[in-house]
């Protein structure tokens, strides 16, 4: 026997076909264009303005030092995918090559000590320079910037420094040091002496190819009050903190919303605010290749200058 | 709500097409519209004479004749019989009361520069992309279109421009046909400005940055980030209520809402939640401090440009009477109608640099003066 007809509800069918129409216009995005579609465009063959697609080079090609891309964090671009576009990074990376062409700017890290010389009108010489040790250091692109810290007449000052600034007339790298942490704001809160630098300091030499020295010392924090809570934050440079806590805010500490212990394991926050390792070695091979240009030019001008210098001497002895 | 309608229906007539064809049936149908209706001011649903645009493509095509089509695209759009194999049209002179067309540009996002003082300042990168002239309507026959408002008189005419070339077989015929008369490939987006009849461009016609210069100050109008229903803290801003001390269910209400006394009603206007963002909002007087020919890119002053990054912006000249008496005193004026390549002999350089702003190449800021 035929199982009995049942009766099809339409109205309930039409309902659940509805999530599949394509929704004419979405609500938050629709005035946006998603990156893949704007990439399609510049290189559509019918676009009249069309951006002509440049072979990449294979990665292997071009011997990247892997040191390379922490020597240079400034050229790695914003990590937030919906606020990326191709050709402003390209364009922000030669504005930046232009300027590193002319201002040489050394390899540095957080921790080691610096002189930054910067144009200012107020100054006595009309210049000024500020010795400090790199505290802080981040931006993306253009925005890349660091932070100096000093103490001077037993007060402590710190500068920021935009690193494309136009007015830094020079940056030297007095001691080439890692430290143990990102960033080093603590040493607000520890005394001065660890934050004192002479201004006529002289800069500690460091063999060519050598490893960069890490400084594993231990600050010893005042006693609070801090300007952070730096309990909460899981600093290796800093020595043991439980004389100064006291019962309650050890408890706190191990308290899982402020551990985010689960933040090791998230990968997809991982892959949110990080860029492919892929790209990043693209960027980086561009970026390796003006660089020796840039130096190839400099050294062929230094040397045509060398030569109509001796020209001009031999004219002179004649 | 009827002034709300029908202002929607002014805007959506920016990116409509029947303000191309000269159906006077829908025409028709779309004055009807000012009878006042109850509904949302920004809504999903496209009106009801809006025609469908995009068309599903068939799936059961095989790759050998998907490749087969596109080639035949390509090729046809390759040597298309342009309107402009006739001649340009007479070109108009630049008087202080012209209005010339703008392009469709695409928000790349933000950057930094510094002018030779030494001043940081922040810039937002316009990309001129694929543009075109689709259309020209001359003035008497605008003023009889649907998008016409009554103040604009008799002065301007209309011109669509169309960014982002598309393959056709994606679109309906009656989209398709509204690129015929330019002879270029359907666009993915098109919108109107006005233009007095001295700044007439032929349909066909390719835009990009040149049509403006370095120095020339600009507005951008743009549909800002849409935030959706937004209560009364984020959306205006207030302060809300307490967080303790016997708060119950008014940690982010608005409070009162009018007094009492001789107006005793809420007042038009009272702010309160609702839709947030996804509005169109114009920036005025944003000066252009470089040019890139290469990428066609614009660097314009601040970060106030609205919407997100890769939306349709539309920049035109400036209304702003102050910047534009500067072009009228200096005898400066912009090409007219655009920019052409043929007027110009030499190569166009890879960029243009404002005279205040400084050049990453050039050597670093000094105060320090030589002895």
């Amino acid at each position: 026997m035929a199982a009995p007809c049942r009766k099809v509800n339409y109205q309930f069918v039409k309902r659940s076909l509805r999530c599949f129409e394509p929704r004419v216009i979405p609500c938050r995005w629709s005035n946006t264009l998603r990156n893949q579609i704007v990439e399609k465009h510049r290189h559509s063959p019918l676009s009249s303005t069309r951006e002509l697609v440049k072979q990449q080079d294979d990665p292997s090609d071009v011997l990247v030092p892997r040191e390379f891309r922490f020597v240079h964090p400034d050229f790695l671009p914003y990590p937030i995918w919906n606020r990326r576009d191709r050709v402003r990074e390209k364009l922000e990376r030669e504005d930046m090559l232009k300027r590193r062409a002319v201002l040489d700017i050394p390899e540095f890290y957080v921790g080691s000590i610096m002189a930054v010389s910067i144009a200012d009108k107020n100054a006595p010489g009309k210049q000024n320079r500020f010795v400090g040790i790199c505290i802080d250091r981040a931006g993306h692109g253009l925005n890349h910037y660091f932070v100096l810290r000093n103490a001077i007449d037993g007060q402590g000052v710190e500068i920021k420094y935009d690193m494309y600034n136009p007015l830094l007339q020079k940056i030297e790298v007095l001691k080439m040091e890692k430290r143990l942490d990102p960033q080093l704001y603590y040493l607000r809160d520890a005394p001065l002496e660890y934050s004192t630098f002479r201004l006529d300091m002289e800069p500690v030499p460091i063999s060519k190819g050598a490893h960069v020295p890490l400084n594993a010392i231990k600050v010893k924090l005042n006693p609070r009050p801090w300007s952070r809570r730096w309990e909460r934050s899981n600093l290796k440079g800093v020595e043991p903190l439980d004389d100064y806590i006291t019962e309650k805010m050890k408890k706190q500490k191990q308290h899982p919303q402020i551990q985010k212990t689960w933040e090791m394991h998230d990968l997809m926050l991982k892959a949110r605010s990080s860029i492919d390792d892929r790209e990043v070695d693209q960027i980086m091979n561009e970026v390796y290749k003006r660089k020796e240009k840039i130096q190839k030019e400099k050294l062929q001008k230094r040397g045509q200058e060398g030569k109509r210098e001796g020209k001009k001497a031999q004219e002179v002895r004649r | 709500m009827a002034a709300f309608c029908i202002r929607s229906m002014l805007l959506r007539n920016l990116t409509c097409q029947n303000l191309i064809s000269a159906d006077p049936t829908l025409t028709a149908r779309v004055l009807v519209c000012h009878q006042q209706v109850r509904g949302r001011r920004r809504t999903c649903k496209p009106p009801s004479w809006f025609s469908k645009r995009r068309v599903s493509v068939k799936q059961d095509i095989t790759p050998e004749n998907a490749k087969f089509i596109k080639e035949v695209v390509i090729e046809t759009y390759k040597k298309p019989e342009s309107p402009l194999k006739d001649g340009p049209w007479a070109r108009g002179s630049w008087t202080p009361r012209t209005q010339r067309t703008g392009v469709l540009a695409i928000k790349l996002g933000i950057v930094p520069q510094w002018t030779k003082d030494g001043k940081k300042f922040k810039t937002t990168l316009l990309q001129v992309l694929d543009n075109h002239v689709i259309n020209y309507t001359p003035p008497e026959e605008f003023s009889k279109s649907m998008g016409w408002k009554p103040f604009w008189g008799s002065k301007y005419g209309s011109v669509v421009v169309g960014a982002l070339s598309c393959e056709p077989h994606l679109f309906s015929k009656s989209y398709n046909n509204l690129f015929a008369k330019a002879g270029v490939p359907p666009k993915r987006k098109l919108t109107r400005f006005l233009v007095t009849p001295d700044a007439a461009i032929q349909p066909g016609t390719p835009l990009n940055v040149m049509h403006f210069r370095v120095g020339d100050y600009v507005d951008c109008s743009a549909k800002t980030i849409g935030h959706g229903f937004q209560g009364v803290v984020k959306r205006w801003g207030m302060k809300g209520g307490p967080a303790s001390h016997g708060c119950t269910k008014a940690h982010r209400r608005m409070g009162s809402m009018g007094g009492g006394g001789a107006k005793a009603s809420v007042w038009k206007g009272k702010r309160m939640p609702g839709h947030m963002g996804m509005d169109w909002r114009i920036v005025k007087g944003l000066k252009i401090w470089r040019i890139d020919t290469k990428y066609n890119v614009l660097y314009v002053t601040g970060y106030s440009v609205p919407g997100p990054t890769h939306c349709y912006v539309r920049v035109y000249d400036t209304i702003l009477r102050h910047r534009r008496e500067d072009l009228e005193e200096n005898g400066n004026p912009p090409p007219m109608p655009t920019f052409y390549p043929e007027d110009i002999e030499e190569p166009i350089p890879e960029e243009y640099l404002d005279e205040e702003l400084f050049n990453f190449s050039s050597e670093s800021i000094s105060y320090v003066t030589e002895k």
